[in-house]
């Protein structure tokens, strides 16, 4: 997966929303996690690019309302993308553009 | 004629605007973006208030019978489009609407005082146009940053509205002129053109979701 984390046109990398980073985590989760079971917090942290507090309130948020699934592997939490997830996903990429085509981020 | 002319571009006007807002609802309700939430009352509330000038018309049209539409109701939706201009601005972020400055903010609230004897509707409009043009250079901006058309296209309806706001407001200055009918003209094309990437969302692939 290429490098998620939006670079400017000034070359310095620009602020992301809450809205793009909930967009990255699941974006990891469908397309690029390592193996089966899902992609644990460290994976996320390092694709997501965000420090280990925020993506955990991220995290269990994301579980809770359902757009990802949580498994207990050999004691670490992995998370895959689910379901109502991928629609979010769909959703949200289409409606990124479309805000886009407006000049504005969702 | 021109009052019926009008009223046609009116209801374009209307249907364009609750359009977009639409879409840009269904964008808020899957995604809870408070983006895309900005953008629905942005459209709805240039829908509306096209409306409100299109029914003001009609009434006259079909019922008055005067051969003018009341300046209240011309006034009100207008002000109900200004708002909608300003939730454009605002998904901006009008972060640079106030000069730091002491001296220039004195001078800058100079004009509010000299033109208090002028109607409100054109205080209304001269608004209307300071958040279209903010808005439409934004835009500008982002498609240097983003280099996505549509943005671009964007821009130039931005521009279109501000056009036609300003025409509309030196209207005032030339009542008995076509200026009225080209700036509402002008209008629905800058609506066509923020139509445009609406025309880009696969709607049929979308799955309203109320849990989410």
């Amino acid at each position: 997966m290429k490098n998620r984390v939006r670079v400017s046109y000034t070359g310095m990398s620009s602020y992301r929303t809450h809205m793009q980073i909930i967009g990255d985590i699941l974006l990891t989760t469908r397309d690029d996690t390592p193996d089966e079971q899902g992609a644990s917090i460290t994976y996320l942290i390092r694709k997501a690019n965000i420090s280990h507090g925020r993506i955990s309130k991220i995290l269990n948020n994301l579980v809770a309302q359902g757009l990802l699934e949580q498994s207990n592997s050999s004691g670490a939490f992995k998370y895959k993308i689910s379901s109502v997830g991928r629609e979010f996903l769909q959703a949200y990429n289409t409606f990124n553009k479309f805000a886009d085509g407006y000049g504005l981020t969702i | 004629m021109e009052l019926f002319l009008e009223n046609i571009l009116n209801l374009v006007g209307f249907v364009v605007g609750i359009i977009i807002g639409t879409i840009s609802y269904i964008g808020f309700r899957n995604t809870g973006s408070p983006t895309l939430f900005r953008l629905t009352l942005a459209f709805y509330s240039i829908g509306i208030g096209f409306f409100i000038m299109w029914a003001g018309q009609t009434l006259d049209i079909f019922v008055y019978k005067t051969g003018h539409t009341e300046r209240w109701v011309q006034t009100f939706g207008i002000a109900v489009q200004t708002v909608g201009y300003f939730f454009i601005a605002f998904s901006h972020t009008i972060k640079s609407f106030f000069p730091k400055s002491n001296y220039l903010r004195s001078i800058g609230i100079m004009p509010l005082f000299l033109i208090s004897f002028i109607s409100i509707e054109n205080i209304i409009r001269s608004i209307s146009f300071i958040l279209l043009a903010y808005g439409a250079i934004e835009t500008l901006l982002s498609y240097f940053a983003s280099r996505r058309k549509t943005a671009i296209l964007v821009a130039c309806g931005l521009w279109a509205l501000a056009i036609g706001e300003f025409l509309g407001w030196y209207y005032f200055v030339f009542p008995q002129s076509i200026l009225n009918v080209v700036s509402i003209a002008t209008k629905i094309a800058g609506l066509i053109m923020l139509f445009i990437p609406v025309t880009k969302v696969p709607l049929t692939k979308i799955k309203f979701d109320e849990n989410i």
